[in-house]
């Protein structure tokens, strides 16, 4: 594998491991939200949640561009000071992030309805508050799911690219990501190198779901 | 404080309004009706699961529910013990862990706790405490819950037909854990069941529950030989449950002491001098006689006086059929005696009148058996 290669598989790892953390929390959030809540506009917060699925990438980063502008929103001139997050690897991850969070909250939010209720209403006649009964008996019966949204969510950054490029830019070194680098390599002619690309990209999106797979699949049985 | 168990609640369902009242002294209710009755729905609204619940929950001297005054107690903090019919183990707790699950609440609670020890003693879980519960068959899943529910040092026991989900014989094995239970623990229960046999052996007053509303209570015998309720226990016959200590045992026969001077030879091994048992007798399999009977070889003949002649000419299956209620000794509980009208009208029986019953020692089987509390044999 060329240097090149290997530093965009590197940025592309870091990227999606924050992308990944950033949206965990608020994804699991979400899924549980989905999964119990019983509220007015909850089809209104499901349609919101999923948009990143079907929206062009380059959309969903192009209203990330104008939040994060100097004049934006989240920008220097509102805020005060500098995110300093446009055309930084926080950039990417932050747009992956957003990708990532409709599949993050879809599969938390199954993860939370295969835990059968009644098990936590058992919980709770045995002297466990709501709070503990979360945390003792439906976080550890839904970690499977969980984890398995946990590395969807990884895959999907990974292999994000539209959002990235229009927040990240494409950098060498700095911004470019492996989905990045194959676009790269391809418009100047490098296709050995691209092709290498793939064959990593393959081999990582493979491994992924190969994981998430075993996850689901195994469920029920003791761990 | 005030003991007793009191609750007067409704809770609006689909298809009707579950509308319960019950109040009492004792210490167990057996809750009967068909499918779809309300049973569980009448469980869950005790222990707090169905928070639409209306009206009053008192028990051992706590207000659990007071809809009057807006007082209503969330589950965990009520002190029900609840087994639910599928016994619900939390599949990622190995048993013992299982068993402590409630173990905070008991430890904080001001009642008597319940010791772990005694609970995998008498619900013989020792030799489960580590196994992982998805390995456990459906009669030991019972008894982990059923454990589990004592551990958290509950005020009420809830079980819902804790033997429904399984066979006959696996039944029978789970049975005389909870006939051991209601001794050694003396908590009020409420015990759903479809079972009229199970029912007599665990409880000493049941509600018959129908479309959520209450259609008889009483005493099981006077309730399940009722005509109107007969039908729903879904029985080939009815069937005598006897209390009583075991006096003698052999080989392959015992006898057992319903009260002073009164005796019953069963066939039966493995009894243990001393110990309480539970019989039971179909209704059918006793013969009854005007004069006393001899040269048979049934053991027991059992003198007494008919108590009440019950026509069940009108419930399906027992069409002709007369039941005869006999009282045994001075306090003796009544015993029940499927005869035909026919046979009635030819030996002219009538209420008041001294009888004989006789049954075969092998009629009888044992439904359970347990050591008295505090006893030593």
């Amino acid at each position: 594998m060329s240097s090149a290669s290997f530093v965009a598989l590197l940025i592309s790892l870091k990227v999606a491991f924050w992308a990944t953390a950033v949206i965990l929390p608020p994804g699991i959030l979400l899924g549980l939200l989905l999964a119990r809540g019983e509220f007015r506009g909850k089809t209104f917060v499901e349609t919101l949640a999923s948009l990143p699925l079907v929206l062009p990438p380059t959309a969903i980063g192009y209203l990330l561009l104008v939040l994060l502008a100097r004049s934006g929103p989240l920008g220097e001139l509102f805020l005060g000071f500098d995110l300093d997050v446009l055309f930084t690897w926080k950039g990417a991850a932050l747009a992956s992030s957003v990708m990532a969070l409709p599949l993050v909250a879809r599969t938390a939010r199954v993860a939370f309805e295969e835990v059968d209720r009644r098990l936590e209403g058992v919980a709770r006649t045995l002297g466990l508050g709501p709070v503990r009964t979360f945390i003792e008996i439906t976080l550890p019966l839904a970690r499977r799911g969980l984890l398995a949204a946990a590395v969807l969510g990884f895959s999907r950054a990974l292999g994000e690219f539209g959002a990235t490029i229009i927040v990240a830019g494409n950098i060498p070194g700095k911004t470019q990501t492996l989905a990045l680098a194959i676009f790269s390599d391809m418009q100047i002619g490098h296709d050995r190198e691209a092709l290498a690309l793939v064959a990593l990209t393959v081999v990582l999106a493979f491994a992924a779901i190969w994981t998430v797979e075993i996850l689901l699949h195994r469920r029920g049985r003791a761990s | 404080m005030m003991r007793g168990t009191m609750f007067d609640i409704t809770l609006p369902l689909d298809r009707f309004t579950l509308s319960v009242r019950w109040e009492t002294e004792e210490s167990s209710l057996g809750i009967f009706g068909p499918s779809g009755a309300g049973k569980t729905t009448l469980l869950e609204a005790v222990a707090g699961l169905r928070t639409t619940t209306r009206g009053l929950i008192r028990v051992n001297g706590q207000t659990w529910l007071d809809s009057a005054r807006g007082l209503c107690l969330p589950p965990e903090r009520r002190g029900v013990g609840y087994v639910p019919q599928d016994a619900l183990l939390f599949p990622h707790r190995n048993v013992m862990e299982n068993l402590r699950s409630g173990r905070r609440r008991a430890e904080r609670a001001s009642r008597q706790v319940v010791e772990l020890d005694r609970v995998l003693e008498v619900l013989e879980l020792r030799d489960l405490a580590g196994r992982d519960v998805v390995s456990l068959s459906g009669g030991e899943r019972q008894r982990v819950a059923l454990g589990r529910a004592l551990c958290s040092g509950p005020d009420l026991l809830l079980l819902d037909e804790p033997l429904a989900s399984q066979d006959l014989p696996l039944r029978r094995r789970v049975l005389p854990y909870l006939f051991r239970v209601r001794e050694e623990f003396a908590l009020p229960t409420l015990y759903v069941s479809h079972d009229a046999t199970e029912i007599k052996t665990l409880s000493s007053e049941v509600m018959v529950l129908d479309a959520g509303k209450v259609r008889a209570h009483g005493r099981p015998d006077d309730v399940f030989t009722d005509p109107s309720i007969f039908p729903m226990t879904r029985t080939e016959g009815f069937e005598n449950v006897l209390h009583g200590k075991v006096t003698e045992a052999f080989d392959s026969t015992a006898t057992v002491e319903l009260e002073p001077g009164l005796r019953i030879a069963i066939a039966a091994r493995d009894l243990v001098v001393g110990h309480e048992a539970a019989l039971a007798v179909g209704a059918e399999d006793l013969i009854l006689a005007t004069q006393p009977p001899s040269g048979l070889s049934a053991q027991n003949i059992l003198s007494g006086e008919i108590r009440e002649i019950r026509e069940m000419s009108q419930v399906e299956r027992m069409g002709g059929q007369v039941l005869v209620a006999v009282t045994l000794g001075r306090h003796g509980p009544p015993l029940f005696a499927t005869i035909t009208a026919q046979a009635c009208r030819r030996l002219a029986l009538r209420t008041g009148m001294p009888i004989f019953l006789v049954g075969k020692a092998h009629s009888f089987r044992v439904l359970a058996t347990r050591q008295p509390y505090g006893g030593t044999a």
